[in-house]
């Protein structure tokens, strides 16, 4: 690690090597020190501690994917297909979301490493550098949705699109201005909470629950059949759960946070809430703009903000806010998540500090890089006459496209005995991540075939 | 909490030792200098990765032109 002039190191042995104790260093240790404390005690509140204090990465990063283009995909999967098909299968994308993350924690906990600096060791800076440019593209790409979502939700409120989007940044330095993982994390966590807010719209639309327990069973109606409309639908809405750049926060927040193998096991648990708690705002969501479904408004230029105008009839102007609030957050904690993930990604790469316990005057190049990707990101939103709306739908799409090679690097990794030791991935685990593979690349596929031959749909039922 | 901001920062011994208390050997950031040694890939590996990899651009290339034609 690079030695700031403030960074006064002591030089002390471990085994056999000299090592370098750094600022970063002694904050994670304070972590485990309250950690340990709460293992070694007996009784509920203490295994209640023990959960609070591991928990973070697995419901940031499931909440962080529930981002502005993420739920403008909802939204316009409850405005353009109405309760059916897409709730059972928005509950199965988190499902494979918990399988892929799953892996992420499992590998930073036993390896401590970051997953783009495993992929450097193991694979080589050929495939490292392949790795590294669909991440950056696809991180920035949606940065860049991310402050289209920040701005069409403030725009709501009237508020001004520089306005919207400077404030968004204020948000972003705001957030890791603490320069401590632990303050960052719970704050973005109670933040992040807020995502459930759709769940309130989706109940102020008086939902047909009937119809609702119907889709899950059933998996029915799908409205127009398979269409290459409905498969940018499917592609948006896989996009909307699993995406490169998740693979990359967890394992780095996982590593940052200082988790162990010890901690696996809740690690687990952690991931499994953070999917659960996203799928329930997730389904809320396509929930609330069902109603535009059954009104038979076209929703297909919306942004987010024209949603929840297009809902105040129905659910009144306090609802409609709320909407355009939950837009801003979703928007606003991925803006973040993924500015952090792409300077993890950095630093693990060019071997410099990247830790969210550095202060800015040793992690230089790790906060520079944040904040350089979130500022040229809000710029462009800023330019008139960008085709914003297409260019949300199309993110996800293109991160659903480049996740199963991102996938067979987690997979080899998760299955590398010489990184992984005993905690390589069980039998069940990779038939499971290969299921993932296999269909996140059918899907791609069927998206590319009604792209090319868009009447290759028409016998099942399709336009 | 260690003291953060411009102030020098300084290390004790009391942090080194609750440093080496508490953390892995592995979870040292002065430590992760060290590689992970390179692995060797076998023809059915290298033969996914490549093909995933040209699935990818072509795909690309299929986003590209669905922009192209909607654009149109």
């Amino acid at each position: 690690m690079g030695e700031g002039p403030q960074s006064r190191l002591t030089q002390q042995s471990a085994g056999q090597q000299d090592v370098v104790i750094t600022h970063e260093d002694v904050d994670r240790a304070h972590d485990r020190v309250r950690v340990s404390a709460a293992r070694a005690q007996r009784g509920f509140s203490s295994r209640f501690r023990l959960l609070w204090l591991l928990v973070g990465p697995g419901i940031l990063v499931m909440l962080g994917e529930n981002d502005g283009p993420s739920m403008i995909s909802y939204a316009a999967t409850g405005a353009r297909f109405g309760i059916g098909f897409f709730i059972p299968f928005v509950i199965l994308t988190f499902c494979m979301a918990i399988v892929v993350q799953e892996m992420t924690m499992r590998l930073g906990s036993a390896t401590h490493r970051g997953h783009a600096e495993l992929i450097f060791d193991r694979f080589g800076p050929f495939w490292g550098w392949f790795s590294m440019i669909d991440l950056g593209i696809g991180n920035f790409l949606t940065l860049i949705t991310e402050f289209i979502a920040i701005r069409a939700g403030l725009g709501f409120f009237g508020v001004p699109p520089w306005i919207a989007v400077g404030s968004a940044l204020v948000f972003l330095y705001l957030a890791v201005a603490m320069h401590r993982y632990w303050t960052w994390e719970r704050t973005l966590l109670a933040i992040a909470i807020f995502n459930l807010i759709f769940v309130p719209v989706a109940l102020l639309t008086h939902p047909h629950w009937h119809s609702v327990g119907h889709a899950l069973i059933t998996w029915m109606p799908l409205p127009g059949g398979l269409s290459q409309d409905t498969l940018i639908i499917v592609l948006a809405d896989i996009g909307a759960t699993v995406t490169p750049w998740m693979l990359f926060f967890q394992q780095s927040a996982t590593v940052d946070k200082g988790l162990t193998t010890k901690d696996i096991h809740l690690g687990r648990f952690d991931t499994v809430v953070g999917a659960a708690l996203a799928a329930i705002a997730a389904v809320a969501t396509i929930i609330a703009t069902a109603p535009l479904f059954a009104h038979h408004m076209s929703a297909e230029n919306f942004q987010g903000a024209e949603f929840a105008q297009a809902l105040q009839p129905l659910i009144g102007r306090f609802g409609a806010a709320l909407f355009a609030l939950g837009i801003v957050e979703a928007g606003m904690v991925a803006s973040v998540t993924i500015s952090i993930s792409s300077a993890y990604a950095f630093g693990e790469v060019a071997r410099r500090p990247h830790s969210l316990n550095l202060p800015v005057t040793q992690g230089k190049s790790f906060y520079t890089v944040l904040f350089l990707c979130a500022t040229t990101a809000g710029a462009i939103v800023l330019i008139p006459g960008l085709p914003l709306v297409y260019v949300v739908l199309l993110v996800n799409v293109v991160a659903v496209l480049a996740m199963p090679p991102a996938l067979v690097f987690l997979f080899m990794l998760a299955n590398d005995r010489e990184v992984m030791g005993n905690l390589v991935s069980p039998l069940w685990a990779n038939i499971l991540a290969t299921c993932v593979v296999v269909f996140l690349t059918l899907a791609g596929l069927l998206f590319g075939i009604s792209v090319i031959a868009p009447k290759a749909f028409a016998f099942l039922g399709g336009g | 909490m260690t003291p953060k901001g411009k102030a020098p920062i300084t290390i004790t011994s009391s942090d080194q030792e609750l440093v080496l208390a508490s953390l892995e050997p592995e979870q040292l950031a002065g430590l992760k200098k060290h590689l992970i040694p390179r692995r060797r890939l076998n023809g059915t590996e290298k033969f996914v990765m490549w093909s995933l990899r040209i699935y990818l651009l072509f795909m690309i290339v299929v986003v590209v032109y669905q922009v192209f034609t909607s654009v149109r």
